[in-house]
């Protein structure tokens, strides 16, 4: 999958999990410190990715991506 | 400029900031972000305040910014309430704000491990790259009670009130627990700090300030980790000494591992509690056991001034408690005021002749507030009563809230303390309230009140003690030698320094060692004890041996060259047996000691307090008895004098129970001289003295047997 439709399907998740407006995220947002998430959005946030590309992802690592940015990179090393 | 420096730049806009900006803070109820904007905006805080928020426009009904660096204006102070993945991008904003001062309440640091210790030392970068000082993080946050800003930058539910006691504790919770009480008993506070990790700002650098705050008399400390213990006593010795507010502290952790694993007496009996109990004595700060006795303590030091002296009058209605009081007040090295007669004519003129004139005054179950006021009056112009106990017990008759107001009004009129037991709780609290509102410390137990006071008595004797390190000549010690004895035996890997070099060593700092020669056959034996003059004592020598007497390795008081003889061969005998695989070296021949007193010393090293000296009752049984003392490295006259004297053994010494008086100043030389040796040389692990031998008085003392560890 291009890093581009990662990219847009990623921020569609984030947008739905913090209700925000996808135009409002940066491609290095970070979901805490720019877009506000809470510890329960974080765990949200991970299993909206599981969803929306149908993969299993490590949780305890899945935890630690913080950005935008690291959500594709990461997802796309599973999809891969 | 040092960190130190900056922190004390800093500190005015931590205590005293004029905005504010909450960083991370919700509206969501009942959260930490969410409570510390409220707990600010309830304190009636005198400042701006700004929450931060990535998605809230408005917090309260404040405007919230999405970044600080959206404020337009300047801000003094940051608290931090984001979680602890992203206090670095806060901690970058902060510098590029030019925010000097933040408290970071985040947890998920240290304490969690690896990762969070990462994220501590990130957070402690990047704030020494801005100059920015930072309380915490882990912590519950900071309270200034002044009405100049009223500030309660914290998650507690409630605002103290204000008082002259200033709170540090590396716990937040139990800051909580701490308010709550203190709100029961009408104690108010100056400044509360929770200061969590201490990643940046240190309790070292909060005693400072809090020594310099105008507003705080008392300093209460809770500390669960001692870091830098050395930098800790001399931070409150110098405190003490110039400002003479009291340091009154709980060191939580009282455990003692690691002490178990030690290989020599002093390293056995030297726990860390014991060693912190020492080292606080010796620093001047006050040791509580509990979170009661710490405010037992702090409101007398808070309420009411030193006393001159420690002659006390007790004035009870009811003779039981004139009684208990009496016993505390004698345990804890008080005394009973002798009245003047002009006192005396007074209280026998006005008082029943059922009552008892004589200290403890008994005043009798009747005594209504006047008979309380004339006692009090006349014990407080009495110049032989140095301070007054207060005693009520509730009865039918006794009127225990104008007694309680007769208390606070005669207390306005005079320097003396007074400290109050209004014993029971039910029928006494409004007397109670009283008291507590009009800062005269009152105790449900009249021992407690004897404590308390006996504490701030010890102390001010304590403020004008000579602290000056004992300094002898230091010319005359050999510490290049003795470095050079150390060095060889690193070099062969060894882990403790056998008896010949253990001697040569003392020797460098003039310890008293015997002239001793190592003879490797019985005839050499005899030739070295004649030379030496009987009677003598007789030694194995080798490396694999530590405890000679486990294996029958010394013969004491030879007289003869035929004792020699058979010393030497029942030494090799029996070593051969019990100790098989021991390369013998040889056997050392050495005066044999006059009898004395055995005392013991030893040195040992801290983690936390550097090296620690320990003085006490000697011989075989050390660790069964236990009589031991400890003091931290340099010492002076004083901790010497003190350190022996806190042992029950030290009555030995001075001639107790027909024995002769001993040559304590020979002691004093050694003490001082270990200390010297223990500062110079730390490759030495721990070490013992056991037993020296201390004659009598102008004769000296003599090292009878030592081990030094590596």
């Amino acid at each position: 999958m291009e890093t581009t439709e990662v990219r847009k399907r990623v921020k569609d998740s984030i947008a739905k999990v913090l209700k925000i407006d996808q135009e409002s995220i940066s491609n290095d947002a970070n979901f805490i410190f720019d877009l506000g998430a809470d510890s329960l959005q974080s765990v949200l946030l991970v299993a909206a990715f599981e969803e929306e590309f149908d993969i299993e992802l490590d949780e305890n690592k899945a935890l630690n991506v913080q950005t935008v940015s690291d959500a594709v990179d990461f997802i796309q090393e599973y999809l891969n | 400029m040092s960190k130190s420096d900056i922190h004390k730049n800093n500190f005015k806009s931590v205590f005293y900031p004029k905005s504010i900006a909450i960083i991370g803070a919700n509206n969501v109820e009942g959260t930490v972000p969410y409570d510390i904007v409220k707990s600010i905006l309830i304190s009636n805080y005198k400042g701006i305040i700004y929450p931060v928020s990535p998605k809230e426009t408005s917090i309260l009904n404040i405007k919230a910014y999405k970044y600080v660096i959206d404020i337009e204006l300047p801000v003094d102070l940051a608290i931090v309430v984001f979680p602890s993945s992203v206090c670095n991008l806060v901690l970058e904003q902060l510098g590029q704000k030019g925010i000097k001062a933040a408290i970071i309440i985040s947890a998920g640091f240290k304490e969690v491990g690896s990762v969070g210790l990462e994220r501590e030392k990130q957070i402690k970068e990047i704030a020494d790259k801005y100059g920015i000082s930072f309380i915490g993080p882990n912590c519950l946050g900071v309270i200034n009670t002044d009405p100049k800003v009223n500030l309660n930058a914290s998650f507690a539910r409630k605002m103290p009130s204000e008082g002259n006691i200033g709170f540090l504790s590396q716990s937040g919770a139990l800051c909580t627990a701490v308010l709550d009480y203190a709100q029961s008993k009408n104690i108010g506070f100056s400044k509360f700090v929770s200061f969590g990790n201490k990643a940046d700002i240190s309790e070292i650098d909060l005693l400072y300030y809090l020594a310099d705050d105008p507003k705080t008399k008392v300093i209460l400390l809770y500390l669960e980790e001692i870091s830098d213990g050395k930098a800790l006593m001399d931070c409150a010795k110098d405190i003490i000494s110039k400002t003479g507010k009291p340091i009154l502290a709980i060191k939580a952790g009282r455990t003692n591992e690691g002490a178990a694993a030690a290989a020599s007496h002093t390293g056995s009996l030297a726990g860390s509690d014991e060693i912190c109990n020492a080292a606080f004595e010796q620093a001047g700060i006050i040791r509580c056991n509990d979170i009661l006795e710490m405010f037992d303590t702090a409101i007398a030091f808070a309420y009411q001034p030193i006393p001159k002296n420690n002659r006390v009058s007790i004035i009870t209605n009811a003779g039981g408690p004139g009684v208990l009081t009496t016993d505390a007040l004698i345990k804890d090295g008080l005394k009973l005021a002798k009245f003047s007669e002009e006192t005396t004519a007074i209280f026998s003129k006005v008082l029943p002749k059922t009552a008892n004139i004589k200290n403890p005054v008994d005043v009798i179950g009747d005594a209504k507030a006047d008979r309380y006021n004339l006692v009090v009056t006349e014990s407080l112009k009495d110049d032989n009563v140095d301070a007054v106990f207060v005693i009520l017990t509730p009865q039918s008759m006794t009127e225990i809230e104008i007694i309680a107001q007769e208390i606070v009004d005669v207390s306005k009129n005079n320097s003396k303390p007074i400290y109050t037991s209004f014993m029971g709780a039910t029928d006494v609290a409004a007397g109670i309230r009283i008291l507590e509102k009009n800062n005269i410390p009152n105790y449900t137990l009249p021992e407690s009140m004897s404590k308390s006071f006996t504490s701030v008595f010890n102390f001010g004797q304590n403020l004008n003690r000579n602290g000056a390190v004992y300094n002898l000549d230091k010319t005359q010690n050999n510490v290049e030698m003795a470095k050079s004895i150390l060095s060889e035996a690193l070099e062969e890997k060894k882990s403790y320094l056998t008896e010949d070099k253990t001697n040569q060593l003392l020797s460098c700092y003039n310890l008293p060692v015997l002239e001793s020669f190592v003879a490797s056959s019985a005839e050499e034996a005899v030739s070295f004890a004649e030379k030496i003059g009987f009677p003598i004592v007789l030694k194995i020598v080798s490396d694999d041996i530590v405890h000679k007497f486990d294996v029958n390795g010394i013969v004491l008081d030879i007289q003869s060259r035929e004792e020699v003889i058979q010393g030497y061969s029942s030494i090799i005998e029996n070593v051969m047996q019990l100790a098989p695989e021991a390369k013998i070296k040889g056997i050392l021949v050495r005066k044999m000691i006059p009898k004395g007193e055995e005392v013991i010393l030893g040195i040992k090293r801290d983690n936390s307090f550097g090296p620690v000296i320990m003085y006490g009752l000697g011989g075989v049984f050390v660790e069964v008895f236990r009589d031991v003392s400890f003091r931290v490295a340099p010492l002076s006259l004083h901790d010497i004098k003190s350190m022996i004297l806190n042992t029950k053994s030290s009555k030995l010494l001075f001639g107790a129970r027909g024995k002769n008086l001993r040559d304590v100043e020979s002691l004093y030389y050694c003490l001082s001289k270990l200390s010297e040796l223990a500062i110079d040389l730390p490759q030495i692990k721990e070490l013992d003295i056991n037993p020296l031998i201390l004659l009598d008085i102008n004769k000296g003392c003599y090292i009878a047997d030592a081990k030094i560890m590596l």
